[in-house]
């Protein structure tokens, strides 16, 4: 298994590739950009094999030592392990695919938007993957750290892709910021953990961890609460979730790869990996559930009332990783990675459909001014019923329906009632909010001149991920077990098969008779939705929910106004006016001075026969 | 006493010199040809600087130190200060080719003056003698006046001579006066025999010091030492720049190292005296950096920055106050750190002008007037090579690490500290600290881009030559940077005879 | 210290006084006469004649400098003529040697037309106007 840098290697030689030659053929970047993905997906292929034909043992390789410092020690390991290659296989699995789609989708979107760099997409995308690849692989905090910087980093210059489109860049701004936040705690919490561990490596954290960490005492509780707060702002999570419903201002294969497949579990992976630091603090272990559920909720409440094709999806990909917080909080680490494997593949299949309906309808993200595109784009469609019928749960035939019922039947059976319960009523809003778009946007008739006039894309690039993941995103899906066992604990039930398979039922008609909900709200004439906006009440409850509950409103006035009053007051900083004394002081001296070089040479004779005379003077006075 | 071959083979150098002006002065006459005597005289300064090696390292070196005549010592001191006078008027004489070679004047005539006044450095710093160091000071510094104002027809040039010579004449007196003053209270001259009489005396009257005091202001006069700078940066500017590159290297190596010769040799244990130059050193520093500020013509800057520099040169001379010898004729640790500290920096300090001046020589045109900052803006687009060698020259005058003049820097600091004179470390600090302003603002002037089309490059020998000759003295002043192990070796091994 | 030279204090005080008393008392003792012819320039009895601004050739400048440049480094000569037995054979060649170089100044000063009276360009043309005269 030594050539497992490899899988690291391909996707960052594409990037510097694309960095130094910007100006090669498309058709050459395509290749590039994509089949660095491909070689690692390649690899992870074989990786994968051996690892499964090894009993799964797990596998280091020390590639250097990065940084030594005395004590402080930090190698550039990476560790292959049934969690990372999990992710792995999603990273380069899924983020092939959308590689290729993207490869078709930029084409199609840069002939109208000619000025951009089809380079420089594929740069930044394969950098993106190469930082998410180490921030899994790395067996070190620090090394994940770098990774998950990587990501962030890709993410913003994704997001501001279109840079010249102002919203973009403050949209970019905005993610880039909030989830620096909570990359402020996670250092932090790396800090506490270097205090107490004198290491920062991963293995050796987990393996102490019992011994070093006492439970429940103040120190632990706030190391496990930096994590967790990085671990929110990375997966757009409560309370630092508002950025990324603006992210989707990336291309749409951006929003796919980084803001639904893979960044934004990186916050489920980080909590997975350190649980061992979870579970020694009951009260931050509680919160993971809490945030998680609250987040499902008020994700699926925006969801409902949004009007941007992107945004709904973006609304969704919030709440499924609250389910995946919610499975971590009830300790179900396995249900929550099955479900980011799960969820990657239907909602990259979803962003993926809806990038190809967007293009076909020429630029247009208003569900409201497409409608009856069912006929004209039938494989978009198709994509939306599967994707959508998985992320709703439709029972037996979707892979959705086997990740998120673990979660829900585990969190009932480990005897969190109320988390169930939330679970519940989120899979409800997830079905009426999933059906509502599909509804809105296929069905019914075209609502502007773009969706009367929507073409159906054409070529290999654009069908093939589709049909994979199509075919992913159905029970085929649900029979790749991640192999967990080595890594993350079972979960213990005690309660009885009967019990789970009547729950399984509850879910599942829950999910169906959101779905006939939203076929009587959204199918047909929406007279009722209609009223029910236009009443004032109402009005203001879209209003609410359209702005995700104004969480934008209260941190602008929370944190945003604050700040950039104090930066203000900051302005005319006396600190500032004391440095600047000595430059006056300075130019002082080079005014005066430069006053005496006047060319004359009398003046300067006298300046001399003067000097001259106050040395012989000062030699005269004993 | 009898002049016999050893003491014309320890002289070899000055008569290959001296030779060489009487046959280009013969070549001139017989032909004026440009490129014919300016060859001519860089071969006969080549011939002179073999020639210092074949005295350094010759069987006869082992009779070095030579006293030739009560005079002149050919020492390893002079011989070491002779190399580096050979090698700073070798590359000017590179640069006046390139420089004059568009202009139509009288050219041959510059390399007379050049090779009299290189001849009178030598003089100067083997002298051991008042008289040769008033022979050697005034024979290096008649012919600058020429040199000076060389292009006599653009008024600044002239001026520029016109300055120099009253001032330097004002100067002198002083320093005559001085002298006059020591032989009138011991009646000696040498050096050594001064230095014997001013140990033997308990207490120092005014008039030594006063004697002492005036010449020290003769010879701040040369090194531009504040408040006898006035005329640097009017000289500097308006001196053709092949002539500012000599000014700023050979003629202030000369003084620099015969003053520090006479106060190695006759001691004045004078806290007043050293008191005076200390303030001399610190208003150095802090004049030239101040007016270097805003000077936005690069010869100006680099005039004020050679007034900085000698400021911070002249804490070695400060340093001298605790003395030299130990009384057994043997030097003292401060003292071999002052030879060290001088000699690393003064090679630092050469390498670095000859670089600079060479650079503006080269890049500037000889007939235009005003020579602006910004007539070097663009440099990186026209002569990336040149420009950045410039803009590694100027982060050595800056002090910037890895550069010669951050080990000369250092050396400077490390004397201040050894010698417990904390204001001078601390002037020596705020100088670098508003000195790195415009030195940086400079490089940056550098590679900013320009729309001026009209300046184009100039081809030729001669600037091939010159190129070559700056990229050697960013190449050394970059290798005495990392690795300043020989040349601390080879100052060291330069003593002044006598010790 | 200044208490030492009292006696030279003294002697320029004094000296500066008496020159005082002198101005001063002629002036305000003589009678004094005003008048044109006053006011003439006057060296020993006779009237200046023209401006005080006559302009010389350069050249005049010139040659006056050669000769004294060359007079004054002939007066070396002397040094070696008064000791010309004691220092023998190596004198003569130092002094060789000094002509040589004297020699070679003056070959240079004439190749450069420093000795003619008239630069060339000038003869050229005074060379054409008595042509043309004839």
């Amino acid at each position: 298994m030594n050539y497992l840098f490899l899988v690291t290697l391909f996707p960052l030689i594409g990037a510097v590739l694309l960095a130094i030659f910007r100006r090669m053929p498309v058709n050459l970047a395509a290749t590039i950009g994509v089949g660095s993905i491909g070689l690692s997906a390649l690899t992870t292929l074989a990786l994968a094999l051996q690892f499964f034909g090894n009993d799964q043992t797990a596998f280091v390789q020390h590639l250097w030592t990065w940084i030594s410092v005395e004590a402080f020690e930090v190698g550039f390991d990476y560790r292959l392990d049934g969690l990372s290659l999990t992710l792995l296989g999603v990273i380069t699995g899924v983020g092939f695919l959308i590689h290729l789609f993207a490869s078709w989708y930029m084409r199609e979107d840069l002939k109208d938007q000619v000025d951009y760099l089809y380079t420089r997409f594929f740069c930044y995308m394969n950098l993106f993957v190469f930082s998410m690849l180490v921030l899994v692989l790395g067996n070190n905090l620090l090394l994940m750290f770098l990774g998950w910087e990587g990501v962030g980093l890709c993410s913003y210059l994704l997001i501001g892709y279109y840079y010249r489109g102002e919203a973009n860049a403050w949209a970019a701004f905005k993610a880039f910021i909030i989830t620096r936040v909570g990359d402020v705690f996670l250092a932090i919490g790396m800090f506490l953990i270097w205090i107490q561990f004198g290491t920062l490596d991963i293995q050796t954290v987990i393996a102490q961890a019992p011994e070093v960490m006492a439970e429940g005492t103040l120190l632990t509780e706030v190391t496990a609460l930096m994590l967790l707060g990085g671990a929110v702002g990375k997966s757009a999570q409560l309370p630092l979730q508002t950025w990324l419903a603006d992210a989707m201002a990336g291309p749409t294969p951006v929003s796919a790869l980084i803001h639904a497949a893979t960044m934004v579990t990186a916050g489920v992976y980080l909590i997975a990996r350190t649980h061992v630091v979870f579970e020694l603090a009951p009260f931050t272990d509680e919160l993971v559930g809490v945030l998680g559920l609250l987040t499902l909720l008020i994700a699926g409440f925006s969801a409902l009332a949004q009007t941007d094709i992107k945004r709904v999806l973006a609304y969704s990909t919030m709440s499924q990783i609250g389910y995946m917080f919610l499975a971590l909080g009830v300790h179900a680490y396995g249900a929550a990675i099955f479900h980011l494997m799960i969820h990657a593949f239907f909602k990259a299949l979803l962003f993926l459909a809806s990038g190809s309906v967007i293009i076909s309808c020429h630029h247009e993200q208003n569900i409201f001014k497409m409608g009856g595109l069912r006929k004209k784009i039938p494989l978009a469609y198709a994509c939306f019923v599967v994707g959508g019928a998985a992320l709703s749960a439709l029972p037996i035939v979707t892979s959705g329906f086997y990740s998120k019922d673990e979660i829900l039947w585990l969190s009932f059976a480990n005897g969190h009632t109320v988390l169930w319960l939330g679970g519940l009523a989120g899979a409800f809003l997830t079905s009426i909010y999933t059906f509502r778009m599909i509804f809105i946007v296929f069905h019914g008739k075209p609502a502007s001149h773009a969706s009367e006039h929507a073409h159906a894309p054409q070529g290999i690039a654009h069908h093939l991920p589709l049909l994979v993941l199509i075919v992913l995103s159905t029970f085929v899906g649900a029979f790749i077990t991640p192999p967990l066992s080595n890594v993350l604990p079972e979960t213990e039930v005690t309660a009885s098969h009967a019990l789970q398979i009547s729950l399984e039922v509850l879910s599942s008609v829950v999910a169906i008779v959101g779905l006939g909900i939203a076929a009587a709200l959204f199918l047909g004439r929406r007279r009722f939705v209609k009223g029910l906006v236009e009443s004032d009440e109402g009005a203001k409850l879209w209003q609410f929910f359209n702005s995700a509950f104004a969480f934008d409103a209260i941190y602008d006035r929370l944190f945003v106004k604050p700040y950039l009053a104090i930066a203000r007051l900051h302005r005319y900083d006396w600190i500032d006016k004391l440095a600047g004394i000595f430059p006056g002081l300075v130019k002082l001296g080079n005014s005066a001075m430069s006053a005496s070089q006047n060319g004359q040479l009398r003046s300067y004779a006298a300046t001399f026969v003067l000097g001259a005379l106050v040395i012989v003077a000062a030699l005269l006075v004993s | 006493m009898n002049l016999t071959l050893t003491h014309l083979f320890a002289l070899l150098p000055l008569i290959i010199v001296g030779i060489t002006v009487v046959v280009v002065m013969l070549s001139v006459a017989c032909r004026r040809n440009h490129f014919l005597n300016a060859t001519l005289s860089g071969c006969g300064l080549i011939l002179a600087l073999l020639s210092v090696f074949w005295v350094q390292c010759s069987d006869h070196g082992s009779q070095l130190p030579t006293l030739v005549s009560p005079m002149v010592a050919v020492d390893s001191y002079s011989l070491f200060y002779i190399g580096l006078i050979l090698v700073a008027a070798l590359a000017c004489i590179v640069f006046a080719y390139a420089y004059f070679d568009r202009l139509k004047v009288h050219r041959e005539e510059f390399y007379l003056l050049l090779l009299c006044s290189t001849l009178g450095a030598m003089v100067l710093v083997s002298a051991v003698h008042m008289a040769s160091l008033f022979i050697g000071l005034e024979l290096m510094s008649v012919p600058l006046y020429g040199m000076a104002a060389y292009i006599f027809k653009r008024q600044q040039s002239l001026e520029a001579g016109i300055k120099y010579l009253v001032l330097s004449a004002v100067a002198s007196s002083f320093l005559l006066f001085g002298m006059a003053l020591l032989f009138a209270a011991y009646g000696e001259l040498g050096f050594a025999e001064l230095g014997l009489k001013l140990v033997s005396v308990d207490y120092l009257d005014t008039w030594t010091i006063i004697g002492v005091g005036m010449m020290v202001i003769g010879l701040a006069f040369k090194l531009s030492v504040a408040p006898f700078h006035m005329w640097t940066s009017d000289v500097y500017e308006g001196a053709p720049a092949p002539v500012s590159a000599f000014l700023a290297t050979v003629s202030k190596v000369a003084v620099f190292a015969v003053l520090v010769r006479f106060f190695i040799l006759a001691p004045t244990f004078s806290v007043k005296l050293h008191t005076v130059i200390a303030v001399l050193a610190v208003l150095s520093m802090l004049t030239g950096n101040l007016l270097a500020l805003r000077s936005h013509n690069i010869k100006r800057l680099l005039g004020y920055s050679s007034i900085a520099h000698l400021g911070y040169l002249l804490t070695a001379v400060v340093v001298l106050r605790s003395g030299v010898s130990d009384g057994a004729g043997e030097l003292s640790e401060s003292g071999q750190l002052v030879l060290e500290a001088t000699g690393v920096y003064l090679v630092g300090y050469v390498l670095t002008s000859l670089g600079t001046f060479g650079v503006v020589a080269l890049a500037t045109h000889a007939d235009s007037a005003n020579r602006d900052t910004s007539e070097l803006r663009g440099l990186a687009q026209r002569r990336p090579v040149l420009a950045v060698c410039m803009a590694f020259m100027l982060l050595s005058l800056a002090g910037i690490p890895l550069t010669a003049g951050f080990i000369g820097k250092f050396y400077v600091l490390a004397l201040t500290v050894n010698g417990e004179l904390w204001w001078l470390a601390a002037s020596v600090i705020v100088g670098s600290a508003i000195g790195l302003y415009y030195y940086l603002r400079t490089i940056v002037e550098l590679f900013l881009p320009t729309d001026d089309a009209t300046v184009t490059a100039a081809n030729g020998r001669g600037q091939a030559l010159g190129a070559l000759v700056v990229v050697i003295a960013a190449a050394l002043t970059l290798w005495i940077g990392i690795f300043p192990e020989p040349i601390i070796t080879m100052v060291n091994s330069a003593l002044p005879v006598g010790l | 210290m200044i208490a030492q030279y009292w006696a030279v204090t003294v002697f320029v005080l004094a000296t500066l006084a008496l020159l005082a008393f002198m101005v001063g008392a002629a002036s305000v003792l003589g009678g004094r006469s005003w008048g044109h012819e006053k006011n003439i320039p006057f060296e020993s009895g006779i009237l200046g004649a023209g401006s005080a601004h006559v302009r010389f050739s350069a050249k005049f400048y010139l040659v006056a400098m050669l000769f004294v440049i060359f007079d004054i480094e002939a007066l070396y000569m002397f040094a070696w003529a008064v000791s010309v037995r004691e220092v023998g054979w190596t004198g003569l060649i130092g002094a060789a040697i000094f002509i040589f170089i004297l020699l070679a100044g003056l070959v240079f000063d004439a190749r450069m037309g420093a000795l003619d009276w008239v630069p060339k360009k000038s003869e050229h043309i005074a060379d054409q106007a008595r042509h043309e005269s004839f």
